[in-house]
């Protein structure tokens, strides 16, 4: 039975020099996901997209595309259902927007009012006609989508596309690339090394770190990996602690506070109850969560950049 | 054939024939001025010597002409980072086909126009009889391999480097170079040479009456072989630089 993947890497390596940017990666790109491509700067999330569209080759391992393992004769027609934007638009600064589309348009042999149909989707219509050199950042960002999008293909790629833009325009493409599994019936694959980002747009997840994969699943799988703990901050930690014990609690003690798996309503009530009793004064008590960012940092280390 | 239309699309608003034209004027302006009020004597040999004006002045002009056009024609894709979406679309190979027949043609009507002048110009100075047609087909020939081996040459240097003093700086030391070489002797095997290689007229100046006279040049073996040198350097460019294109990751 063929994969439901639309891309999947094996083992696909890229060394430089004697710098292993991406080692062994097994990415496998579920149809009609949004997968969201996740690192800290410099952890090899373009140079695979990169790899993925042909643009750098791998120095081990093999892509396949759309159940076909991707070489040097069918790249191209295999890349024809695929679109992309790379770390930065791709322009003629000399031409306007819709000048550009053409020449997208041509070389694709897409239908010519796919460029009024993206235009209207980027919201660039008003400018079509303005040369490209006189866009703004984040004009230019959506006229690179917009000539990702030209003929709607099956697979769209987008390395940080949320860059230059600002808040309203980041909200705007969150929304778009949400939409477009629903809207079009294209996988996306998005990269960014932001976890909100990701974590607001994506329904799938691979987390890439110094060129490895560390994690891959679901959102909703890596949400799960979220625990909820109580705090408790009392005047004499150590007499809580001991009252805890006898109440079948194992609590940790992490600087004034004590920490201990989340526990029903009715039992916190009966420790806090026993705590009183005991004339032990409870100055807090919290319920805390390892947010999504502290799993991202136990999984790529401290040291990297969020 | 659409890649290769695409090319002349793209170069809209970029003056490039602009460009080349205006360079071209000071040629013909140049030329103009060397061959200006002839006298009888000059009027006799005039086809001639205007075959030798032309191979001098293209042997200074259009090595540094080809130097431009190809960084024009390359230009645009760096730029705007173009080459990164271009090859997800193309290949690479014929991306690289598609500048080097679109600068090809481009040289073809330049020098074409620039032919045309100077033919124009013969009849009104008066010169005597009609051009040789098969000599002026056959410096036409030489002359558009000559410039397509030189733009070749800037074309991989203008691809492979985004900053395009490089491939400027490269043109214009190595036309001096070839420039300087030709007065040691008459034809050399660099690449900026050819030109220069493949004038077909010579001349002799006669100290005692003061006068010039040309003739048609028999090529001497040596003489032979750099003209020859031009067609090899033709390939040996065009498939340096579609191998380098292909070869270079983005």
């Amino acid at each position: 039975m063929a994969s439901k993947n639309l891309i999947e890497t094996h083992n696909l390596t890229k060394q430089f020099g004697r710098v292993r940017c991406v080692n062994a990666l097994h990415m496998q790109v579920p149809q009609g996901a949004v997968y969201g491509f996740l690192g800290p700067n410099g952890a090899g999330k373009s140079t695979t997209l990169k790899m993925i569209l042909g643009l750098s080759r791998p120095t081990a391992g093999s892509i396949t595309l759309f159940h076909m393992e991707v070489n040097e004769k069918n790249r191209i027609r295999l890349l024809k259902d695929t679109g992309s934007l790379i770390e930065s638009p791709s322009y003629y600064g000399h031409l306007t927007g819709e000048e550009n589309l053409h020449i997208l348009q041509t070389l694709k042999g897409c239908p010519a009012e796919n460029i009024d149909e993206v235009l209207e989707i980027v919201r660039l219509n008003d400018a079509r006609g303005k040369k490209v050199a006189h866009y703004s950042l984040g004009m230019k960002q959506r006229l690179g989508l917009a000539a990702a999008l030209l003929g709607f293909p099956k697979l769209l790629i987008l390395d940080e596309p949320t860059n230059g833009l600002d808040p309203a325009g980041i909200q705007e493409m969150r929304k778009l690339i949400r939409s477009l599994p629903s809207a079009y019936g294209i996988t996306v694959v998005v990269s960014s090394h932001l976890l909100s980002e990701i974590d607001q747009m994506a329904d799938h997840v691979g987390i890439i770190s110094k060129g490895n994969l560390v994690y891959q699943n679901t959102l909703d799988a890596l949400h799960s990996h979220a625990r909820q703990q109580i705090a408790l901050r009392t005047d004499r930690p150590d007499a809580a602690s001991a009252l805890l014990r006898e109440n079948g609690i194992n609590a940790k003690r992490e600087d004034d506070y004590l920490l201990f798996p989340l526990t029903d309503d009715s039992h916190i009530a009966h420790l806090c109850r026993c705590l009183v009793e005991q004339n032990i004064a409870l100055y807090r008590i919290e319920k805390r969560e390892t947010s999504l960012e502290d799993i991202f940092l136990s999984l790529t280390g401290k040291e990297d950049s969020l | 054939m659409k890649t290769l239309r695409l090319e002349f699309y793209k170069i809209r608003r970029r003056r490039v024939w602009l460009t080349m034209f205006a360079m071209l004027s000071v040629q013909l302006l140049w030329g103009l001025w060397a061959l200006r009020n002839p006298k009888d004597w000059e009027l006799e040999s005039g086809w001639m010597s205007l075959l030798y004006v032309l191979s001098m002045l293209d042997g200074i002009m259009l090595p540094t002409m080809m130097a431009v056009l190809a960084s024009r024609l390359a230009d645009i894709e760096h730029k705007g980072n173009t080459y990164k979406q271009l090859e997800t679309l193309r290949s690479a190979g014929s991306l690289y086909h598609a500048k080097a027949v679109c600068g090809f043609l481009i040289i073809t009507a330049l020098l074409l126009a620039q032919l045309t002048f100077f033919i124009f110009l013969g009849f009104r100075l008066g010169y005597a009889g009609t051009p040789d047609v098969a000599h002026y087909l056959l410096s036409y020939a030489f002359k558009l391999a000559g410039n397509l081996s030189l733009f070749l040459l800037q074309l991989i240097l203008s691809m492979l480097f985004a900053n395009q003093m490089i491939p400027l700086v490269a043109g214009l030391g190595g036309s001096m170079a070839a420039l300087l070489l030709m007065f040691v002797r008459t034809y050399s095997f660099l690449p900026w040479g050819g030109i220069l290689s493949a004038s077909l007229v010579g001349s002799t100046w006669d100290e005692t009456t003061r006068i010039s006279s040309f003739y048609y040049r028999s090529f001497s073996p040596a003489e032979t072989a750099a003209v020859a040198m031009i067609f090899v350097w033709i390939l040996i460019f065009y498939f340096a630089g579609r191998f380098l294109f292909t070869r270079k990751e983005l």
